[in-house]
């Protein structure tokens, strides 16, 4: 088994000790590994790839986690698969409608994409055995397992800090209809963006649409993701950034750019983003290891380098970011979500004009 | 008698000719990469998702007022550009042609700079420069004018279309200057005896005698401005602006309306038939125009002080369209944090090492993009010489079909283009999906124009007594292809090569829908990039293909002579 393991990873290994019993960073030996978790290595070992249609995580971490799981299962590449949830979604479904297996693990940030796909008898239910060990809310996704959510991306207010003083920064979503934000605010777009879509029907759920009608009239710049305001508040083209993601705003932060984030007085969005194995699967062990993985600790740490917030209790949020109990929640059912996003985009482009 | 029996059995089986049926395979190829893919979108346009004829695909992609407007606004936004594109490049093509003007070299090195800049890269660099707030450009006017309102607004219709023609102007640039120079200095003598002035023998002789040239150039940037997608999304959103392939992007969303995108898509087709026989009215005009390629003296015209204006004139739109976008990207590819500005502090080239030795996709990007656009490249000007060489010799019936065919790929926009090779090849039997061979087929019959009109012209400068003199002394049709056409064609095939090489290693709506896990190519990559809210290693990517992109036109200005990519060969 040694052989496997490259002297880099033992070393790392050496140093992060025993306690970190194969769970930490760095490769785990096989034979410190739980029997379920050996016998899923040894098959996936066989299959040596998966390929990760990823919506949810950006380039540069998506291909840390990637290398992350390569590393502690030698042995098995991970293809990291890069875009947008909307065209990881309509990937998977052009491979389905032709007929090709390709993709082995599939996340993105529309929970609309999971529902349709299970109606559709597409996935292939599993359940990691660590589970148990993120925070309540998405321990139990789907009463039939066939997705998980690994994954919660929080989404809330950004200012630039040399434009407007901390004092007289909006602190709600309601804050940002006050006329005095006219020509300064920035936001992503619901026809390009799930995570804005889901904002939308979420705060259309909470005031009405006509929060969007105020909102419309000052002015805000509408981009495509939900990040393209931090471009422009870096820029300093506009000054406040509407439903930007923290990860990006902590990022973007973190490289000195002269912003300050927000969390919402009434509520910071939470997008509860599910990962699946389709059925079709090529690599369906690797797959499944990739989901235990994605559900350890190790993932956890990883993300957390990207201003991702973990969902596992036992590791700290990222540097600048409040732990998930200090922070208030809104978000819409899935449900509601599904029914919710087209009609957002309609309403949508009515007000905004695009 | 061996020679009798032969005879007598190729009269007995009539044995085509083995070019003929190089020309039936060529026609095939063209039908499959051409055809069957347009073929494939126009059923699945008349056709519900469960495969029952309808119209109602038309009246879903027509009954609103909005998707009308789309259309409407790529209209306008096109013919907008080509205008702005005319008054850019025809006084700048003149002025290099025909006068004395100093600093040609530079001009030329502005406008190659500006056709080798990818569109989307400068429209991010616009954004920078003309951000009605933050946009350079406006921060020094207010610094100046202590005005508060910006001067320039790039998210404005009118802005939308000014960095668009900044983008295309280099296009008329070529068919203008070509076209000056081959009309001798005689003509506007004639002109000068008779009275008239500079001005006005420029004015009455010398510009109709080139207006075919500028009307054929200002048509391929109206139709390249209705087909092009990143631009419009990355400018028109913010300027709440929907173009037709904004429009078209959103019926692929979730839940994706194929059906509905293709309906859409074919007034897109009907537009590019009128051009080619508006093209077809204005080639017949050009039989009066006397121009010749040889013969004729060619003087430059002698301006006093009034030179310096016609540079001013040249610098001022190379300043706007490639030197100012490329330095603020420059500086943003070398920054630590946009936000911080210039500042010393603020330097690091962290960017690019990020990408060259920690980036998982980066250097595998590049790769693909390399040998992508290669295979493409040398695939698309094979394919245009032979089509070039049926269509100018005539050697069948059909050929002007096949010109058509090989031209139509233009102004197909690229995500249309992409969802056709999807719908046509994806699938089995062909189950290309996923596969490098689907992005190098879908680039050949994207840049298939390009090469076709390289070869095409190219093809118009070999006589054919040439190759009837070799016909005639026994040798075959191919192999005079291969031993008299081809040799005298070298130089501007491999011209035509390296600029389908470069269009495609930027080349980004075909690719975007049909890259697979091992075939992201930097364009996409970019396009990740630009929305991930993180310009500094965008511009640093955005740098090395350009970086790449100059190596390439050094080794073409080397191989073929400095004009090669700007001349019509």
């Amino acid at each position: 088994m040694n052989r496997v393991i490259s002297p880099r990873l033992t070393k790392r290994s050496f140093l992060a000790g025993s306690a970190a019993l194969g769970l930490g960073a760095g490769a785990a030996r096989a034979e410190d590994m739980p029997a379920h978790e050996r016998e899923l290595y040894e098959a996936a070992k066989k299959e040596g790839e998966l390929t990760w249609y990823s919506g949810q995580l950006q380039a540069e971490p998506g291909e840390a986690v990637g290398h992350a799981f390569s590393q502690a299962y030698p042995g098995i590449k991970v293809n990291v698969v890069r875009s947008t949830s909307q065209v990881a979604y309509q990937r998977l479904s052009q491979d389905m409608q032709a007929g090709v297996a390709q993709c082995d693990f599939f996340s993105s940030t529309d929970y609309g994409h999971y529902l349709f796909l299970k109606r559709e008898g597409k996935l292939l239910p599993y359940r990691p055995h660590t589970m148990d060990d993120l925070i309540p809310e998405v321990r139990n996704a789907d009463p039939d397992n066939m997705f998980q959510v690994l994954n919660i991306g929080l989404y809330l207010i950004a200012t630039n800090t040399r434009k407007v003083q901390a004092a007289d920064a909006p602190k709600s979503w309601k804050d940002l209809t006050d006329p005095k934000w006219l020509g300064q605010e920035a936001v992503g777009h619901p026809g390009y963006s799930g995570a804005v879509g889901v904002m939308a029907v979420t705060l259309q759920k909470l005031y009405g649409w006509d929060f969007f009608t105020k909102l419309e009239k000052n002015k805000p710049q509408v981009g495509r993701s939900a990040d393209d305001p931090v471009t422009l508040l870096n820029a300093g083209e506009r000054t406040v950034g509407m439903g930007v993601s923290l990860a990006t705003t902590l990022l973007s932060m973190s490289r000195g750019n002269p912003l300050s984030i927000v969390y919402p007085t009434d509520g910071t969005l939470a997008v509860y983003c599910p990962s699946a194995i389709p059925k079709n699967a090529p690599h369906p062990n690797a797959a499944k290891l990739f989901m235990e993985f994605t559900a350890g600790q190790a993932y956890a740490k990883v993300v957390r380098n990207f201003f991702i917030m973990p969902l596992r209790t036992d590791v700290p949020p990222p540097d600048g970011a409040l732990p998930f109990d200090k922070i208030k929640l809104i978000s819409a059912t899935p449900k509601e979500i599904e029914d919710g996003i087209p009609e957002v985009k309609e309403k949508w482009r009515d007000t905004f004009g695009v | 008698m061996t020679n009798e029996e032969s005879f007598g059995r190729k009269r007995a089986f009539r044995l085509p000719e083995p070019a003929t049926l190089v020309w039936i395979a060529l026609t095939a190829v063209l039908l499959l990469l051409v055809a069957f893919p347009l073929a494939k979108l126009l059923l699945v346009s008349l056709h519900t998702r469960s495969g029952v004829f309808t119209f109602g695909n038309y009246l879903t992609a027509y009954g609103r007022a909005r998707y009308v407007e789309s259309l409407w606004n790529s209209l306008v936004l096109a013919s907008e550009t080509a205008a702005i594109s005319v008054v850019f490049a025809v006084p700048m093509a003149w002025a290099t042609s025909r006068t004395n003007m100093p600093g040609k070299t530079l001009v030329w090195v502005l406008v190659l700079g500006s056709f080798i800049l990818p569109p989307y890269l400068g429209a991010i660099g616009w954004i920078l420069l003309a951000g009605p707030n933050a946009g350079f450009i406006n921060q020094a006017w207010r610094w100046v004018t202590g005005a508060t309102d910006p001067l320039v607004n790039v998210y404005t219709f009118n802005g939308l279309a000014f960095v668009m023609a900044f983008q295309s102007f280099p296009l008329i640039f070529i068919f203008a200057k070509s076209a000056l120079d081959l009309v001798s200095s005689e003509m506007e003598d004639a002109a000068n005896i008779l009275g008239a002035g500079t001005w006005t023998a420029m004015r009455k002789v010398t510009l109709p005698l080139v207006w075919p040239s500028i009307l054929g150039g200002a048509i391929i940037v109206f139709l390249e401005a209705v087909a092009l997608f990143g631009t419009p999304a990355i400018i028109g959103i913010p300027a709440r602006i929907n173009t037709a392939t904004t429009q078209l992007w959103q019926f692929f969303e979730y839940p994706v309306r194929v059906e509905v995108a293709a309906a859409y898509a074919m007034p897109l087709l009907l537009i590019t038939l009128l051009m080619v026989a508006v093209q077809r009215l204005m080639l017949r005009r050009k039989g009066f125009v006397a121009q010749t390629g040889k013969g004729g003296e060619r003087r430059p015209i002698q301006f006093g002080p009034g030179r310096f204006a016609l540079l001013g004139y040249c610098l001022l739109v190379g300043l706007l369209s490639v030197v100012l976008p490329v330095l603020v990207l420059g500086e943003a590819s070398f920054a630590r944090a946009w936000g911080r500005g210039l500042a010393f502090s603020n330097l690091t080239v962290d960017n690019y090492t990020f990408l060259i030795f920690r980036h998982e996709t980066a250097l595998s990007s590049i790769w693909n993009t390399l040998w992508f656009s290669g295979a493409s490249a040398s695939l698309a000007v094979v394919l245009a010489l032979l089509v070039a060489y049926v269509v100018s010799r005539k050697l069948v019936r059909f050929a002007s079909g096949l010109a058509f065919l090989a031209m139509a790929p233009f102004v197909i926009p690229g995500i249309v283009m992409a969802i056709g090779f999807y719908a046509a090849f994806a699938a089995p039997p062909f189950a290309l999906y996923g596969t490098a061979a689907i992005i190098i087929l879908a680039f050949c019959a994207r840049f298939l124009p390009i090469a076709y009109a390289n070869a095409s012209s190219a093809m118009g400068t070999v006589h054919p007594e040439m190759e009837e003199a070799a016909r005639i002394l026994g040798s075959g049709r191919l192999g005079t292809i291969a031993r008299i056409t081809a040799p005298l064609l070298k130089r501007s095939l491999l011209g035509g090569w390296l600029i389908v090489f470069i269009v495609a290693t930027r080349e980004l709506s075909a690719a975007i829908f049909l890259v697979g896990p091992n075939t992201r190519t930097m364009a996409v990559l970019l396009y990740d990039l630009s929305e991930a809210g993180n310009f500094e290693v965008l511009s640093a990517l955005g740098f090395i293909l350009l970086a790449m992109t100059l190596v390439l036109v050094g080794f073409g200005i080397k191989l073929v002579g400095r004009d090669f990519m700007l001349r019509r060969a």
